[in-house]
């Protein structure tokens, strides 16, 4: 049996076998060895029984035979399991010495440790086969995904090119350079955006919070049931009065969520990152009856309309970022509340309030609010109120 | 809570309502992309009071109602419309009061029919039964909007989701239509926010009307 004297050829064939297939082999020992072992224990315990029965006085010659039968089937137990572990030495499972080959292909023997785990290594992914194309393939579906939401959602955004020049172009006479210097310095500040948008906007509730703090209000905010005004707002003046008292410094620095809400209309969330900075990342619409750790600026509502509301919004929010010019935040709020007139104001183009929307066969109000014209506008009116399907940027 | 309406189907002058109005109803409802969720079942009771002295008691309600909601399994709602009171009670109450034998029952009807969820809508249509019969008194059809509690709020968007709903239903040619009932929830102390007790007044004002206005189907 030459087999024993090559440590890469484990079975009768006179050439090596490859790596995977030693690797399958040696797997398939350690599984021989495991079921021996577990044979072997079950043994020792009839022994122990049959030594038991004998024990007692009344008995007749069963353990006898018991005993034999169970000391040739352990002698053979043990037996089988010295072959398997001279072949799994033997092709380098319990010492390390086909770790360093060349030709391995990068594969690892299992590696069975002083103390009984069994240590498997990349080539685990291998043995399946499939799994190292499959990766392949999913990384590019990924980049495919990556980069049609990039064309859908960035429409702005060419590679290579910076982005402020690209989105000026697109401006034309709303270009900032022309109105340049009448008002940017009023939204460097969070109290300075709030209160311009509140002189705005009537109706809205402005909240600002840190990100443990919103936490804690989303978790409380009950799940269904009445909207309580009274118990609304109790947080919500505390906070704002604490912005326009002295704390200003301290309490601007932890500001990292900040919630617009219109009694018995919705309510929007956005974060601001990094912490303390008037940098919206992400924004998400929700009903004044939803509550739970899921309501936060990724998060979703499990209503549709804010669903479909929420991802339009991401769009915006890209858009209103394209700038640069550190007024996206009050373009982004200023923009959230002109959806203050989601249940009333039909849509531009149709007319209607409720439409069929073709592509999620959903009834829907307008969920889409025109952003072009922000954030030089002084009205909200120009952002007109579409359907999905009647929008005139559908894609 | 999602605002709701709850409407009822007003057959021509002339024509009588069947089942066979409830299964356009539902085929309508499919046609708007309407997903079935199940079955709905509710129960409607009318109260006399239990006297030994059968004489005229002027100052009892004649028209003292008992409803079970789908939606509020362990609670029960009375309403007396004419002195506009509503009052949610735990369902336990109709053993309480068979034990007391103060009010019986005279009236039971059944709501019986399927619930579907339309996007953000959830639509329910039924018919009215009366217990130990098979003829139907009425259809009934409940139309909630789960993003807003407030009845003002949701006023245009219920109204179009109705108006669609018409459109939709004339295709099938059917001689009625559902009605919603305009009602003033402030007379029965309730306010813009909605909750079951609206639900409750709303079917005590359908099932006036039905009563009123629509003859019961032979056999």
């Amino acid at each position: 049996m030459q087999s024993l004297q090559q440590p890469l050829a484990v079975n009768n064939q006179s050439e090596p076998d490859a790596p995977p297939k030693q690797v399958a082999q040696a797997m398939e020992r350690l599984n021989q060895a495991a079921r021996v072992i577990a044979d072997i224990r079950l043994g020792a315990d009839r022994i122990l029984e049959a030594m038991f029965v004998a024990s007692n006085p009344r008995h007749n010659d069963m353990p006898l035979q018991l005993f034999l039968k169970e000391d040739a089937s352990m002698r053979q137990h043990l037996q089988d399991l010295r072959s398997i572990g001279k072949k799994l030495e033997e092709s380098g499972v319990l010492t390390e010495s086909l770790r360093s080959r060349s030709n391995s292909w990068g594969l690892h023997m299992p590696l069975v440790c002083p103390d009984g785990a069994v240590v498997a290594y990349a080539w685990k992914r291998q043995l399946a086969g499939q799994a190292g194309a499959s990766a392949v393939d999913r990384t590019r579906l990924a980049l495919k995904a990556f980069t049609d939401q990039k064309r859908r959602f960035f429409p702005h955004i060419d590679d290579g090119h910076k982005m402020e020049s690209t989105s000026k172009k697109r401006r034309g006479s709303n270009s900032l350079l022309e109105h340049g210097g009448e008002e940017p310095v009023e939204y460097k500040t969070l109290p300075d955006i709030q209160s311009r948008l509140e002189k705005l906007v009537p109706n809205v509730k402005v909240s600002t919070y840190g990100r443990l703090s919103w936490l804690k209000r989303a978790t409380s905010l009950p799940e269904s049931g009445s909207d309580d005004p009274s118990e609304e707002s109790k947080p919500i003046f505390q906070s704002s009065s604490k912005m326009r008292s002295g704390l200003e410094d301290e309490v601007v620095d932890k500001v990292a969520v900040i919630e617009l809400s219109f009694p018995s209309v919705f309510r929007a969330v956005v974060s601001l990152n990094p912490a303390g900075s008037v940098d919206p990342d992400a924004v998400a619409f929700f009903s004044l009856d939803e509550g739970g750790s899921y309501l936060h600026a990724r998060g979703f509502s499990v209503h549709h309309v804010y669903k479909h509301i929420t991802e339009h919004a991401a769009t915006a929010l890209q858009y209103f970022l394209s700038f640069g010019t550190g007024t996206a935040l009050y373009s982004l709020l200023l923009w959230i509340c002109s959806f203050e007139s989601l249940y009333s104001k039909p849509c531009s183009k149709c007319g209607k309030l409720l439409a069929m929307d073709k592509k999620s066969s959903l009834i829907l109000p307008p969920i889409h609010r025109a952003y072009q014209e922000l954030p030089l506008a002084v009205s909200l009116n120009v952002c007109e109120a579409y359907h999905a399907g009647c929008s005139s940027d559908a894609s | 809570m999602p605002v709701k309406w709850v409407l009822y189907w007003q057959p021509n002058q002339g024509t009588t309502v069947s089942t066979q109005i409830l299964n356009e109803a539902t085929q309508c409802v499919e046609s708007i992309n309407g997903v079935k969720e199940g079955r709905w079942k509710a129960t409607l009771n009318y109260y006399k009071p239990m006297l030994r002295d059968q004489s005229n008691h002027p100052d009892l309600p004649r028209d003292f109602l008992g409803i079970s909601l789908a939606d509020q399994p362990s609670k029960y709602y009375f309403v007396i419309r004419s002195q506009r009171i509503v009052v949610e009670a735990d369902a336990s109450i109709q053993l309480i009061m068979e034990k007391l034998q103060s009010y019986k029952s005279k009236v039971s009807l059944y709501f019986d029919g399927f619930q579907y969820q339309l996007g953000d809508f959830r639509v329910r249509v039924g018919r009215v039964v009366p217990v130990h019969s098979e003829s139907v008194r009425g259809i009934v059809m409940e139309v909630e909007y789960l993003p807003i509690s407030s009845m003002e709020k949701s006023r245009k968007v219920m109204e179009e989701f109705v108006e669609i709903w018409h459109e939709a239903l004339s295709k099938r040619s059917l001689s009625g239509k559902f009605v919603n009932i305009e009602l003033n929830f402030g007379e029965f102390g309730l306010a813009d926010t909605y909750t079951p007790q609206h639900t409750g007044v709303q079917y005590a004002i359908v099932m006036a009307h039905m009563i009123a206005t629509v003859q019961p189907a032979r056999g």
